[in-house]
């Protein structure tokens, strides 16, 4: 249902020219109908292209397609924009309030916000390296413009650190595609035939970047923290997270480069994910620790990565799975600041679960997604030690490297169970702090819900079995 | 010659036109128009004309110069030099082509609404007759190296040459008079220099350097493509002026043209790397046109002032990206690497100071004629939303004239 990717189109164009409750709606309804339609593709496996345009070498053919994996990372972006759309409205109406601003700046708000969200669906069903980089660039400069006009702290300042470190990674990238197309004539992904060294290692080191790895990260929670929490929530669940879908389309074309350097690349990413997920445990700002938590998960992504088949179908799972955790995570931070005035610093808070009921137990679903706990992310988890059994063999005294990879992939799953109870129990329970009891705006809350329990249907069967059995089928798990 | 005709009418229309300026602007543009059609690869020459239009429609709007009249004219002159230029294969018409696009700059650097700008008019011109002698003695000396197989000859002709376009265009080492002129220089005249001024001597240096063909002084044309592309950027962001930040934003950008030259002893990529140079000159030109008399009319309206940043920022797929696109292919395929990196290093590093640009720019509707040429330069970044196959076959056509023929 290729018609499912021009329903963000229409919202993209209409919406501004709506009172910004109706845009909302419309907003999300557009959004939905695309979720709908790429759900239903992803369980019947369907695949389909569409031509574009035929370009002067190197660029090649230009087309749209989709198969399992667009759809599974599609559905997953429309799904969580759809959300944050509805949430938008009472949150930007409070954060334009607070800036001073009228209600004419949605119109804007709308625009960038639609076309952010629309330019990271079309990404992933972008069939050549140059338009899947046109919608990296375009996903870059809405995000940048939302930070820069309505972002927090010193936002002009993050905006322009954010849009400076993810441009170089896109241009590094863009170094390494155009390299690809020096080697094959070409950047259609069904007419790649090889990637070299070069090339795949100025890819991923721009992914790196943007996804982040450990060093590389440091722009990532300043960015994500001083956006406006909307903004954040698109941001952290779905975009850095591209960074790997740009990484799998080359890993379908060439694998040699992530399994030849199979060992550096997974300690790398458990140095990644053990660094920020301590770091974790030192933030005192909402947001910023839910950004450092990002950075922790982005780092099973590289560990799934040099796992095989199993290792792949982790990666786009956790994708999900951390999708729908961080984007509740970031919508109840933005609750608590929308309903207490700007409320995000931890030492402030405590026993925050009687005063927003709705929101704690939202955060608490979150919480379980990070930690693979009764929602998606267990099957992540699943997949990425069956992985690990498939790659290094299954632990034993003779084994040790097993044993070592083994060991260190649960002490990552465990600092994550660990830090994501820890927080739970320092913001919301404990002694509550002196605020009152307030009504939270319906769009803050529900929306939280409803992402929670598409986390918990994916789990079960029967969405579970149609859903996986099309991802096995497609990768070719054993 | 087919450019007589043109030349006459022009000649006659300037004449008449300071008594009578509609006269001499109606003249500009049927030289303009009868100067286009004839040769094949019209696309690009319509393109170029059309940043003339753009250039002799902000003259318009400065009310009155001491120029006028004249200064139609002598935008269109210097479209035609750049005509001929792009098709002639003749190295004296190259260099007859180089000083017709120069000199008019020398008069219209010095117009203004409140009289002629004579301080700034002498910085310009001292600079530029410098520029000129070293271009066309580094040219002759390229030239006869060649004839009389003198390799040391060549060397320091092609660096001479160099040198002079670097002075020429505005690129560092040889930068200094770009802000200074630019910045005290009325904005509209900073404009055309900004803008039309810039293709001829790109033009001529890829056809002298594609003739002669030799590996010689390549590392010393990368090495000042990197220092202007540094320089431009490092000086851009510690400016706060708008006319500064242009200045030296075209200083950045002749950095990332140069940098394509060192592309030219591989004839099989030259026609990418003079894709991505042409593709970079017109976005620079629109978005420098759009810019200035943004300054001019004291802002503009932010959703055209961050269209045109982001183009030259390279954001895809407006124009400025395609421009350093095919440069940074062609760089990649002639495997000059360091380069290629170090210009991709440095469009990122520019990001800062045009996203201040445009909002320094942003915030203020204009009206009428001031309105369409910033909106009509904005616009055109969308061009290329469509890859831009057109002008890779243009410049297919275009690199079957690079060979100089002699005399």
């Amino acid at each position: 249902m290729i018609s499912a990717l021009l329903a963000p189109l229409i919202a993209v164009i209409v919406a501004p020219f709506f009172k910004p409750r109706e845009a909302a709606v419309l907003s999300a309804v557009a959004f939905f109908a695309a979720f709908v339609g790429l759900l239903i593709d992803a369980f019947t496996g369907a695949y389909y292209r569409v031509d574009l345009v035929q370009a002067a070498e190197p660029v090649g053919n230009i087309y749209m397609f989709g198969d399992t994996v667009s759809h599974a990372f599609g559905f997953t972006i429309a799904f969580v924009s759809a959300m944050v759309a509805l949430y938008s409205y009472p949150y930007m109406a409070h954060r334009f309030e607070e800036m001073g601003l009228g209600e004419d700046e949605f119109k804007k708000y709308w625009f960038l916000h639609n076309l952010y969200a629309a330019s990271m669906l079309w990404l992933v069903y972008a069939g050549n390296l140059i338009l899947l980089y046109v919608f990296l660039e375009i996903s870059l400069v809405t995000s940048f413009l939302l930070i820069y006009m309505y972002g927090y702290g010193n936002r002009q300042w993050v905006a322009l650190l954010y849009f400076v470190w993810t441009h170089i990674a896109g241009a590094l990238a863009l170094v390494g595609f155009l390299l690809i197309g020096f080697e094959n004539k070409t950047l259609a992904l069904d007419s790649i035939k090889t990637v070299s060294f070069l090339a795949w290692l100025l890819v991923f080191l721009g992914m790196i970047i943007k996804l982040p790895g450990f060093g590389a990260h440091i722009w990532l929670p300043w960015a994500h923290a001083e956006a406006p929490t909307p903004v954040s929530a698109l941001l952290s669940p779905l975009t850095v997270g591209l960074a790997a879908y740009v990484l799998l389309r080359i890993y379908f074309i060439e694998p040699s480069f992530i399994i030849d350097h199979r060992i550096p690349i997974f300690a790398y990413g458990v140095l990644t994910s053990v660094y920020a997920g301590l770091a974790v445990f030192k933030q005192n700002d909402y947001k910023r620790l839910l950004a450092y938590s990002t950075v922790s998960q982005m780092g099973y992504i590289l560990i799934a990565f040099t796992l095989g088949a199993a290792g792949i179908l982790g990666v786009v799972i956790q994708y999900i799975s951390h999708a729908f955790g961080k984007s509740i995570l970031f919508m109840t931070a933005g609750a608590i600041i929308a309903t207490f005035h700007g409320l995000r610093d931890l030492n402030k808070m405590s026993g925050m679960h009687e005063f927003v009921p709705t929101i704690s137990n939202a955060a608490l679903l979150g919480f379980m997604n990070l930690s693979g706990i009764l929602t998606i992310g267990m099957i992540g988890e699943f997949y990425i030690l069956k992985g690990l059994a498939d790659t290094f063999g299954l632990p034993s005294a003779i084994n040790s490297i097993a044993m070592a990879t083994m060991l260190s992939v649960v002490i990552v799953f465990i600092i994550s169970g660990l830090y994501s109870f820890y927080t739970m129990k320092r913001i919301y329970y404990g002694t509550p702090a002196d605020y009152s009891k307030v009504l939270v705006h319906r769009l803050l809350d529900s929306p939280l819900y409803v992402i929670a329990i598409l986390s918990i249907l994916l789990l079960l069967p029967p969405f579970a079995t149609w859903f996986i059995d099309a991802l096995v089928k497609f990768l070719g798990v054993a | 010659m087919e450019l007589t005709i043109p030349l006459i009418i022009l000649a006659l229309g300037a004449a008449f036109g300071l008594r009578k300026p509609e006269i001499s602007l109606v003249t500009a543009l049927v030289a303009l128009a009868l100067s286009i059609v004839v040769e094949a690869a019209i696309l690009v020459s319509a393109m170029i004309a059309f940043v003339a239009i753009l250039n002799i429609a902000a003259l318009f709007l400065m009310k009155k110069s001491y120029l006028r009249g004249v200064d139609y004219a002598l935008v269109s002159l210097m479209l035609i030099a750049t005509v001929v230029a792009l098709y002639s294969t003749s190295f004296a018409m190259l260099i007859l082509a180089f000083i017709l696009v120069s000199t008019p700059t020398y008069m219209l650097v010095m117009a203004s609404e409140s009289g002629a700008k004579v301080d700034v008019g002498v910085k310009y011109i001292t600079f530029m007759v410098v520029a000129t002698i070293l271009f066309i003695i580094g040219a002759a000396l390229t030239i006869y190296g060649g004839s009389v197989n003198s390799e040391s000859i060549q060397t320091v002709g092609i660096c001479l040459l160099v040198l002079g376009i670097a002075m020429e265009v505005g690129a560092a080492p040889l930068h200094y008079w770009v802000p200074d002129v630019f910045d005290t220089a009325d904005p509209i005249p900073a404009s055309i220099i900004a803008s039309l001024a810039k293709f001829v001597p790109f033009v001529i240096a890829f056809k002298i350097l594609f003739t002669v063909n030799t590996e010689k002084a390549l590392l010393f044309i990368g090495v000042i493509a990197a220092i202007s592309m540094l320089a431009g950027n490092i000086g851009a962001l510690t400016s706060n002026k708008p006319a500064r930040i242009l200045a030296y934003s075209t200083v950045a950008n002749m950095g990332y043209i140069i940098a394509a030259l060192t592309v030219f002893y591989k004839p099989e990529f030259v026609y990418l790397a003079f894709a991505g140079v042409l593709l970079q000159l017109f976005a620079n030109a629109f978005g420098k046109i759009g810019f200035f008399t943004a300054i001019r009319e004291e802002g503009t309206n932010s959703v055209f002032s961050y269209i045109m940043a982001l183009s030259f920022i390279g954001l895809p797929p407006l124009l400025g990206f395609w421009g350093k696109f095919y440069i940074l292919a062609a760089l990649i395929y002639a495997n000059v690497m360091w380069l290629a990196v170090l210009l991709v290093i440095n469009s990122a590093m520019s990001v800062p100071y045009y996203i201040r640009l445009a909002n320094l720019l942003s915030g203020k509707p204009n009206k009428g004629l001031a309105l369409c040429i910033i909106g009509i330069s904005a616009i055109i970044m969308l061009l290329t939303v469509v890859p831009p196959n057109w002008l890779i076959d243009s410049s297919k056509v275009l690199v079957g004239y690079f060979k100089l023929g002699g005399v």
